[in-house]
Order: structure tokens, then sequence, then C-alpha cells
């Protein structure tokens, strides 16, 4: 059998601190002592995440430009902003941008992140521990300077990724190539940062929950002459069916806050045309001065994840149930 | 015997598809050391150079020497650094009392801890700038911290709550049997075990603080204030990109972190999934 080595301690998971409810309401005595405890940590809470969350509510309800950033005047104009931004046929463009990217990143963060963590299960110890090293080289680069790399990565002249292309020969002759002035090249190399900088979090995640997966349930379906793809099919994926589940939604998220590959490589150009709901949102506010308008954005954009999270993440708990 | 073969084979050949892999993946890194190290006349070339031969440290001194670099460091290092003292004082108490207590509002406490985490940083900065505004605190090093506490402060309790929870109640317990107070057994039991997990939170902490773009770009206004993630996306957009040091400073911001994930990359990976699949 394959050896595993799961990254989670079986033994410390399956019993997640050993304090069950009962255990918790014995240490629970000294009835004031928690709310002490949580105090300090909920004041802060209230005030640097719960106010700027109710004024982005009401800000968005509100006409906010650059005026009123000296005399403070805010007028409520109701659903105005919102009105307007719908009716804006560049937030649909933006908001099917959106959706485009953020299918592909998350497409090809789960299938790529599966194929991955499967070869990690497959592979001597020493070729583990390279990939694992890499990953985690990649995981740790931040944002920023990926983003720079990549920028000199596909530099039209003295990027390596032209010369490699145009020696590869597939596409031609690539020196002097500008990816970035085109809008699909440009998304299509933002995704492809994206999905670089995402996959060793995905790979190292569903490589702990392999591990997780008992190997005599490997054993009796081989017992049984199950077909490899069949295992993955029965026993592997619905398995690991909470932890898929979770990364979906986080990587969902992900995709659709994400802001700094897109700022940093195009600014959401050439003319508009690689904006994104987070940047959208961004330049509506402070580039237009319309802040009104770029929270109704913001709230359209929490809006619609929170309803992609409740909807899916009750259809994951119902399959459970039915099963 | 012939199985055993086989089974070799395709040991063999996984091996060779992960190294590729590893290959590919980590290229991008390399390319930034390789591009850092080469010497300055040797990066606009037409046929790119894979090794960085003769050695050079000559964009790193560029890079270090250009103006106002180390402002730009220090700033980072400074509201990086508060924003983990700040939030691992208040989040030790508040993950401690979740883990072991039962109390009204904790399940709620859980969940918003959970969900603050998802909102978009580009929804949040709206309110916080406009709020930093009204109180005189844009382009301001606390004011920064503020908004970096929005979105490391809850990732700081709920990761911290997993650590305690690691910890097994029996010990405190036994201490406490043994006549020290709750406090004394916080302080004797619980805190010298949770101690690598607090570590390992500041770490993770420091480095979300010290990634950020969004929040530093929006607030920090003149160029004094900037941080290094700020000032390194206005070298990119400065007319005529120097690469050299552009890349090399690119590197010196990355190596802390690639460092400080290498030492805690194997709890990362254990707390995130007990965590994902906890939660």
């Amino acid at each position: 059998m394959t050896k595993i080595a799961p990254a989670v301690d079986p033994v410390r998971s399956a019993r997640p601190g050993g304090v069950g409810p009962a255990r918790r309401r014995r240490w629970g005595r000294d009835a004031a002592l928690p709310y002490l405890l949580i105090a300090p940590a909920a004041i802060v809470l209230l005030v640097i995440l719960g106010y700027p969350m109710v004024r982005l509510a009401v800000l968005s309800f509100q006409k906010y430009d650059s005026r009123s950033l000296f005399t403070g005047e805010s007028p409520f104009v109701l659903f105005d902003n919102y009105v307007d931004v719908l009716g804006d046929p560049e937030f649909w463009m933006v908001l099917w941008r959106t959706f485009a990217v953020t299918l592909l990143c998350v497409g090809l963060l789960m299938s790529i992140g599966f194929l991955i963590a499967q070869l990690l299960l497959r592979v001597s110890d020493w070729a583990r521990l390279t990939l694992t090293i890499c990953l985690v080289l990649v995981w740790a680069m931040p944002m920023v300077a990926a983003a720079l790399i990549w920028q000199w990565l596909f530099q039209p002249q003295y990027g390596v990724a032209n010369w490699l292309l145009t020696q590869l020969g597939i596409f031609g002759d690539l020196r002097a190539h500008d990816w970035f002035s085109n809008p699909v090249q440009a998304l299509a190399l933002i995704t492809l940062l994206i999905v670089w900088k995402g996959l060793p979090f995905v790979v190292l995640t569903m490589y702990a929950a392999l591990g997780q997966i008992p190997s005599s349930m490997y054993e009796a379906a081989g017992l049984d002459g199950a077909s490899a793809l069949a295992t993955v099919r029965h026993i592997t994926i619905p398995m690991m069916r909470p932890v898929l589940a979770i990364l979906i939604v986080l990587e969902v998220i992900w995709s659709v806050n994400s802001f700094t590959p897109f700022w940093v490589l195009t600014q959401g150009g050439p003319s508009g045309q690689t904006t994104t709901l987070a940047v959208y949102s961004y330049t509506t506010a402070f580039s237009a001065n319309d802040y009104g308008g770029g929270a109704a954005i913001s709230m359209i954009t929490v809006g619609l994840l929170a309803a992609f999270a409740v909807f899916y993440v009750r259809r994951q708990v119902k399959q459970v149930d039915v099963r | 015997m012939s199985g055993m073969g086989y089974m070799r084979r395709r040991r063999a050949v996984a091996n060779t598809i992960a190294v590729a892999v590893a290959v590919v993946m980590v290229f991008p890194v390399y390319w930034m050391f390789n591009t850092a190290f080469k010497e300055p006349g040797s990066i606009m070339s037409q046929t790119p150079q894979f090794f960085p031969w003769p050695i050079s440290v000559e964009n790193f001194s560029r890079a270090l020497d250009s103006s106002n670099f180390w402002v730009f460091f220090r700033n980072s290092l400074v509201v990086s650094i508060a924003t983990v003292v700040l939030s691992m004082a208040v989040a030790l108490g508040a993950s401690f009392a979740s883990a072991r207590f039962s109390f009204i509002g904790r399940k709620v406490l859980l969940v918003v801890l959970v969900l603050v985490q998802m909102i978009p940083g580009s929804a949040m900065v709206i309110p916080l700038y406009l709020m930093l505004r009204q109180v005189g605190a844009l382009d301001y090093l606390p004011g920064l911290v503020l908004t970096y506490l929005t979105f490391v402060l809850p990732f700081a309790i709920w990761t911290l709550r997993g650590f305690v929870e690691g910890i097994p109640v029996e010990l405190e317990e036994a201490a406490m049997v043994d006549g020290l107070s709750r406090f004394g057994a916080f302080v004797r039991v619980v805190l010298p075990l949770l101690a690598p997990g607090v570590v390992a939170t500041s770490i993770f902490a420091f480095i979300n603080a010290w990634d950020d773009y969004l929040f530093a770009y929006v607030i920090m206004r003149s160029q004094e204030n900037y941080t290094l993630p700020v000032w390194l996306v206005s070298f990119q957009t400065s007319e005529g990109v120097d690469y050299g040091a552009m890349i090399a400073a690119s590197a010196i911001f990355s190596i802390p972190v690639l460092i400080f994930f290498l030492l805690v990359q194997r709890r990362l990976v254990a707390g995130m999934t007990s965590g994902a699949v906890k939660g």
C-alpha cells in the first residue's frame, strides 16, 4: 500500500481538544470571567469591523462624492446608487468578467490541486519533501512581489516567458509580444498568477485530507476489484467532500475579492477591460470619487458571495444527509 | 517480483512528474533570485541567462540605495509589529475564553469570526478610509495599524483558539486540584504549552500585515509614509523601470516571509485544515 504520512495528527483531530459541552460548562462556574476575557476583543471588533460595515451599508444609500469629503454633506438618495450601478452596462460586463475569471480560477485550482495532491501520495519521501518545499515557497511569496515578477517574466522584449515560448515555436515569434495590451491575454496571465499562487494552499489542504482517509477503505475497494477511477469517485471524493466544499467556497470568495494582482498588472485596463468587481468598487470610489456608488458595488458583491456561500453549503449539507 | 518492478517503475514515474511540477512551480521564485543576483548589464539581454553568473549584488545595492528604502522598510516593520502585538494582546484572552468556557454569545462570536474573514478588503477600505479621514488619521501609521486589525484580529482569535483546544483541559484541572488558581493554571500550564501556537499565529499575523498592499496604498498618501509594497509597485509605474533593482527589492521584501513560512509550514497546514474542517 502507498505509505500515507498525514500532515494533520489523526489522534488530535479525531478528538479535537477533548472539551465537550459538559466539560465546558463545568469550567464555566466563574460566570463573569469569560465575558471579561472576550470584552476587549468584542469592543475592538465592534469599532473596527462592526461600525465600518454599518457605515458601508448606509453609505450605499447616500450620495457621497468629492464634495462630501469636505462639506460632510451626504444626502440620502434611497436606491439611486443601486439603480445607477445596475443600470450601467459596464457593471454587467464587470460582473460577467468576474464570474468568468472566478470560474476559471476555481476550476483550475481544484482540478490541478487534486491531481498534485494525489501525486504527493504516490511519490518517494525525498520527492514529496522537494515538492512540498517548492509549494511552500510559492505560498509564501507576497502577492505584490509575485505580481511584479509576473510582469518581469512576461516583459515583451526581455521577459523569459516570451523567449521560452519563441523557442518552443508553437506560437511563432513572440519576442516583443505585449501580453498586457490585450485584455483577454492580460486576464489569462492574471488568472495564471492567481492559480499559481493559490495552488499550494489547495494542494496541501487536500493532501492533509487525503491522509485522513483510512487505508482500509482503499484495501476493501481493491479487494472488490474497483478501478482507480471508481475508487476516486466512490471513496476519495465522498470522503473529502467537506474539505472540497470549504475549499471551493474559500477559493470563490478569494478570487472574487482579489485586488492586488489586477491592480499591479493592469490597473483594470486597457480601458477598463480587465476590471473585476473588487477593482470596480475601488475605482468607482477612489478614482471617480463616487463613494456611495463604490459602496453599492461592494454591497452587491458581498450579497452575491453570501448568497453563493449559503446556497452552496446548504446543498452540501443536504447531500450528506441524503446519503 | 515483476509486481515489485512494476511498483518501482510507477514510483519512478511519479517522482519524475513531481520533480517536473516542483520545477515549474518554483521557477518564478527562482527567476526572482536569478534576476536579482545577475550583473545589471546582463538582465536586459535578448537570450535570458539561466544562472546568475558572474554573481553580483549590485542590483541589491541599487535597491537599498534608492531614496528612502530604509524609511519604507521601517514603516513596514513598525506597522506589522504593532499589528501583531495589539492583535495578540486582544486575541489571547478571547481565544482562551471561546475554547474553554461556555457563555452566551459564544456560537455567535465564532460564526462572526469566520464570516468577517470573507468580507473583501476592497469593500472595507471605503468606510475605513472615510472614518480615518474624519478623525484626521489618514496618512498616519497608527491609522494603518487599525485597518490591519480588521483582518488580522479575527484570524488571530480563530487560529489561537485552535491551539488552545489542542491543549488537554485535564492538565489545567490537575493543576487546579494541586492548588493553583485558574489564573495560575493558565500562566503556569497553558501559556507554556501555548507558546509555539502564539509564535506561529504571530508570524502569520505579521506576514498578513507585511504583505498588505490595498490598505497601505489607499491610506498612506505621502511618499515618506509608504510601506514596502506600496513603494515596490510605485517602482514599476515610474518611468523607465529598473527591472534589476525592482526585482532585487522584491526579493528583499519576500525573503523574511519565505524564511518564516518554511519555519512554520507544518503548523500552518495543520492549523488551517483543522480550522477549516471544524469551521
